[in-house]
């Protein structure tokens, strides 16, 4: 992680840390709760600790969404329609009929 | 983005973290010869083995059920007209996935994002913005997350927010990555990620039903 912009982490307000945020996430593994320099930070403000483990629970949740799902049967029967009518340029190759 | 754009970035180096989960499957590069010769089964063969993924990155971004249907249409009309440029530098699955998420932009853009710079329209409006507080430690969400009711969350997600979300923290794009797709500067990225979360953050700790948009029945999944 770069320091130079970043603002003193002992004498940091909740408002620097604000700004920083998006910052401390990005630059270290995602994970700002166990950075050690922000330790004495998060313990002396409970909101802000309590923002982060929000934060960092909603980016590993996302890692799970959305469990894969199959299209509707009328994709499939789209795409042999359109290959049929709306490729001139493409007569040589033959249109697909089963799945 | 025109086309040319979308052959020049299916083209690119693919993420670290999206080749990894992308390795190469039994039978594919056999089908993808074979497709790059006209041949229908192949082609065929080729959707039954990325329908899915293609779908669920299209439901992913664009949050709706008949649009994700439509852009994985798209996707593999596309994929039929010029799997002839697949050179193999890349696992076929991160070409694909590279491939449908630029053609998911460029149907976002010819829907009204391209109106005004990217800069501006991934920054929803104010009532959309997340509130800045940090407090009421009395509601925050006890360091655990409901996976059915994040995703209905990230579904109402304004557009721009979304895009950001589901590209970072969903199919693991880096920043910079990111940046080059919606063609915005890192920091912007950076920046439109942490506002998302925040996002999250408030329509998690609402209840159900306020952060439930009317369309969310179509996209529960």
């Amino acid at each position: 992680m770069t320091d130079t912009s970043f603002p003193d982490f002992d004498t940091m307000t909740p408002a620097d840390f604000e700004k920083y945020l998006p910052d401390f996430f990005a630059n270290g593994d995602g994970h700002v709760s166990t950075d050690p320099r922000l330790q004495t930070f998060l313990k002396n403000n409970p909101d802000c600790a309590a923002l982060v483990r929000d934060l960092e629970a909603i980016a590993d949740q996302a890692r799970s969404l959305f469990e894969p799902s199959d299209p509707g049967d009328a994709v499939w029967s789209g795409i042999q329609n359109k290959l049929k009518h709306q490729l001139p340029d493409d007569d040589d190759l033959a249109v697909p009929q089963t799945v | 983005m025109d086309v040319q754009g979308l052959q020049q970035m299916t083209q690119n180096t693919p993420a670290p973290g999206v080749y990894k989960r992308n390795p190469p499957i039994a039978g594919e590069a056999e089908a993808i010869e074979a497709a790059k010769n006209g041949d229908a089964e192949a082609f065929s063969r080729l959707y039954a083995l990325h329908k899915r993924r293609v779908y669920t990155l299209c439901l992913r971004m664009l949050g709706n059920v008949s649009e994700a249907e439509d852009m994985t249409q798209e996707a593999f009309l596309h994929l039929f007209r010029k799997i002839g440029s697949f050179r193999g530098e890349s696992a076929f699955s991160t070409w694909l996935h590279r491939l449908t998420v630029n053609l998911v932009l460029m149907h976002l853009r010819k829907k009204g994002l391209n109106l005004v710079s990217l800069e501006e329209t991934i920054n929803p409006s104010e009532d959309d913005a997340p509130k800045r507080d940090f407090g009421s430690r009395d509601l925050q969400l006890t360091g655990s997350v409901d996976r059915v009711a994040l995703e209905r969350a990230v579904a109402s997600l304004p557009p721009g927010y979304r895009m950001v979300f589901v590209l970072h923290d969903v199919e693991g794009f880096e920043h910079n990555e990111i940046a080059t797709m919606l063609e915005c500067s890192t920091g912007n990225s950076k920046s439109q990620l942490h506002k998302a979360r925040l996002k999250l953050r408030e329509l998690l700790r609402q209840p159900e039903q306020s952060a439930q948009p009317a369309s969310l029945k179509e996209v529960a999944v």
